[in-house]
């Protein structure tokens, strides 16, 4: 089987804000270095940190601190959280500001000149810097600008389809598809990042970048990567609801809640009164989205499956002043954000499990770093608003210092021949099967499985019934065809995007079995209450030479704050 | 196909038929949300991202749809943009230390000069207008509208070290002066940006600036 190759000395598979931040670093410490950007889809373009809306969760202001958004990330994440990791986030996002805004982010100010910070829910400072209600694009367009300017090779639309190298031991490079050429390029680096974002488009509502199928979860974990609380995943609470578009499950952003919007079930009623009166609609995600669902389930939605998010009540201008993209989301749709309730329902948004790192991003595998939401650890249970686009920013440009010293001295590695093409020749199988199911009706029957049964409350039962259905959709996927095209050919990354959904979903199910409690965005009906004696530990799952999970859990290590503080 | 109603996208479209009809139909998208400017096609003639081109405004006489144009096509709607983004790369400033040691600078919100950068900042780099600039298919070398506004928010960014630098980088055959002042370009902009605007500022500004250096040269 032919196919191209390239060597570089560091290779970062992921076009998003880990990976745009780790190839700045990396050549602003050693310039010299060959440095290799693959994206699935157009770089910088794709992904979900450009779809950031509310902000990012910074300590900018004096009556702010490092401490208090330390404690509010640590709460917010029950205690699961890498004590460390969260440390280092809260005190280097006021630096990684400052870098974006040397890149030429200009974040919104107040009539004073100075960094003007909104309110996000489960915080106890108004600390979430932002351009106005997209902030996202602003910080992916000057990171491109940035990258552009610099001797990064970027490999537009190659996504990464298998890690090479020693399996358990170490990762010497990446098997890439050139999705528009359809040829195959096997990378030799001395360093790999993995930043490739999560996989939480495997349930039926979700609302990241239609193209995210979790690959950098799941190929880290098949070469040998120690994987931590994969059965925490995010629901955010207010997805739009628009019928069989892809547009539903889109998020609308946390600062409607945060400005003091209203939700209600088809009663009329104020529902977050019955699950957390005190804070109500400021809760955290985990809460409002667990709320939601539970109303939609006990027949208090609307007749199409929705709760309603209202902010009418803040006043016409304020909305369309404050929330202009937010407005024109819900405006394409035929509703009226400023001046009527809109449905909405939780969407399934963020993975807070992820590849065990060190403070370096380094992963228990030679040549591996991983930053971003293919790591675990920073956000523990459930991740703040405005944490996320801080995780990837200032983690992908640890990972990027981390690397430039590491490759120092290293030989460049050599690939074996054998183990590429015995991946090609798994990845080109289903051109040449005949018969069996079509790819996306395999995917759609994943989403409603996951959905239904591993989604935003969960049981025994059901989510043994999941793993039972994941087996057997494993198999028909297996006997699934794809039309032989190479060239750009959909049926074939979705072939390829279902390889990566179905070990992804697996782990959060083996993982979400084991932690017989609820915690955070956990939620087990069968076990309903948290149990800190027993539970206040990390889910790890490792893959075995079988091809079997080893699950096992570990004391978290309180560093520098303990449950009940 | 089917109407499914009034929060169908001509992308949902797209999808429909690729489930239903042609598994290999290849279109390009990512966030579906307008924000990552990757869905731009030629819909009956006019540049359009696919997510926010709402099917209910084609049901009479249907869409014919295109791929973007002065790109050179991968497959059916896809194409390779490269050229676009380079040119872009191109006038934007160099990437500075990674220190962010400058620390972050006093913006009055306030200003005219701000009020007119903020209006055009919100680019996604879809390159709907460079599909549907006269001049860019003509002149290859053309930056086109997309990096000349680009060039606008470096050079009115009170911040910026390098807005000189990026003004001659511009001010030539293949950048401003070459635009014809057609605006193509604003008219097909999903953000209601108009490059042609920037464009005109640009054009002012670099006179200004000659006339300054003629008459400070006689003087």
């Amino acid at each position: 089987m032919m196919y191209d190759e390239l060597e570089l000395d560091v290779l970062i598979i992921g076009g998003g804000g880990a990976g745009l931040m780790a190839a700045l670093h990396v050549l602003a410490r050693e310039p010299r270095l060959s440095v290799g950007v693959a994206a699935k889809g157009l770089f910088g373009q794709s992904g979900c940190t450009r779809m950031v809306q509310g902000g990012y969760n910074a300590v900018m202001s004096e009556n702010d601190s490092i401490e208090m958004h330390f404690a509010d990330t640590i709460r917010g994440g029950a205690f699961l959280n890498d004590q460390e990791l969260a440390w280092t986030l809260v005190n280097r996002a006021p630096g990684t500001i400052a870098e974006l805004e040397s890149y030429g982010c200009l974040f919104d100010r107040g009539p004073d000149g100075r960094i003007y910070q909104k309110a996000f829910a489960g915080q106890s400072f108004d600390r979430t810097v932002h351009k106005g209600d997209l902030t996202g694009i602003e910080i992916m367009s000057r990171l491109k600008d940035a990258v552009l300017s610099t001797s990064a090779q970027t490999l537009d639309e190659h996504r990464a389809v298998a890690l090479l190298g020693e399996p358990g031991s170490g990762v010497s490079g990446a098997l890439l598809l050139d999705v528009r050429t359809g040829r195959f390029v096997a990378v030799s680096a001395k360093a790999t990042l993995m930043a490739a974002g999560g996989g939480a488009r495997m349930y039926r509502i979700a609302a990241p970048s239609l193209e995210k199928a979790g690959d950098g979860m799941a190929l880290s974990y098949r070469a040998g990567c120690v994987m931590q609380d994969m059965e925490m995943y995010q629901f955010h609470p207010t997805g739009l609801v628009a019928g069989s578009s892809v547009l539903t499950g889109a998020v609308l952003e946390e600062g409607l809640r945060g400005a003091g919007g209203h939700m209600r079930n088809s009663l009329g009623e104020r529902f977050m009164e019955r699950y957390d009166p005190e804070r109500m609609e400021r809760s955290t995600r985990d809460l409002v989205s667990r709320a939601g669902y539970m109303e939609i389930q006990a027949g208090r939605g609307t007749s199409d499956g929705a709760v309603l998010l209202d902010v009418s009540h803040l006043g016409a201008e304020f909305v369309e002043a404050t929330f202009p993209g937010m407005a024109d989301r819900c405006r394409e749709v035929g509703y009226d954000l400023a001046r009527g309730p809109v449905r909405v329902s939780p969407t399934a948004h963020f993975h807070m499990g992820g590849a065990r790192i060190d403070s370096d991003c380094l992963t228990n595998l030679e040549g591996l770093f991983v930053s971003g939401e293919d790591a675990g650890g920073v956000h523990g249970a459930n991740r703040l608003g405005g944490n996320g686009v801080a995780e990837s920013t200032v983690f992908g440009g640890i990972a990027g210092d981390a690397m430039a010293g590491y490759v120092v001295g290293r030989e460049q590695p050599s690939l074996s021949p054998e183990q590429i093409e015995q991946a090609i020749n798994e990845l080109m199988a289903p051109m040449s099967t005949e018969g069996g199911e079509n790819v996306f009706a395999i995917r759609s029957e994943i989403e409603d499985l996951m959905w239904e049964k591993a989604g935003l409350v969960r049981d025994e039962r059901g989510l043994n019934e999941a793993l039972a259905g994941l087996d057997a959709l494993e198999e028909r996927h297996a006997r699934s065809p794809v039309p032989p095209v190479r060239e750009f050919n959909p049926a074939w990354q979705e072939w390829l995007n279902v390889r990566s959904i179905l070990t992804v979903a697996r782990l959060t199910c083996v993982s979400a079995l084991a932690r017989t409690e609820s915690r955070g965005s956990h939620y087990r009906s069968d076990h309903p209450q948290p149990n800190d004696e027993e539970w206040v530990r990390n889910l790890l799952v490792r893959a075995e030479a079988d091809g079997s999970e080893r699950v096992w859990d570990e004391e978290v290590a309180f560093t520098r704050m303990r449950p009940g503080e | 196909m089917p109407f499914a109603g009034e929060s169908m996208s001509l992308l949902d479209g797209l999808i429909w038929i690729q489930r239903n009809v042609d598994p290999t139909l290849a279109f390009r998208c990512a966030c579906r949300v307008g924000m990552c400017g990757t869905c731009g096609v030629v819909v009956n003639g006019r540049e359009g991202l696919a997510c926010r081109t709402m099917a209910r405004d084609l049901l009479d006489g249907g869409a014919r749809v295109e791929p973007m144009r002065h790109m050179p096509v991968v497959r059916d709607l896809v194409t390779d943009p490269s050229a676009f983004h380079a040119k872009v790369g191109m006038v934007s400033p160099g990437a500075p230390d990674p220190s962010g040691g400058a620390g972050i600078a006093v913006v009055d919100p306030g200003t005219s000069e701000r009020a007119a950068v903020d209006l055009q900042r919100e680019c996604i780099y879809c390159g709907l207008c460079y599909s549907a600039c006269t001049v860019a298919g003509l002149d290859e070398d053309f930056l086109g509208p997309a990096a000349l506004n680009r060039a606008f928010l470096t050079i009115l960014d009170e911040r910026s070290a390098s807005a000189d630098e990026t003004l001659d980088a511009v001010a030539n055959e293949r950048g401003l002066w070459r635009c014809h002042t057609m605006f193509e370009c604003a008219a097909v902009c999903p953000k209601g940006i108009s490059p042609t605007l920037a464009i005109q500022q640009l054009k002012r500004r670099a006179i200004g600036r000659k006339l300054r250096r003629l008459l400070g040269r006689r003087g």
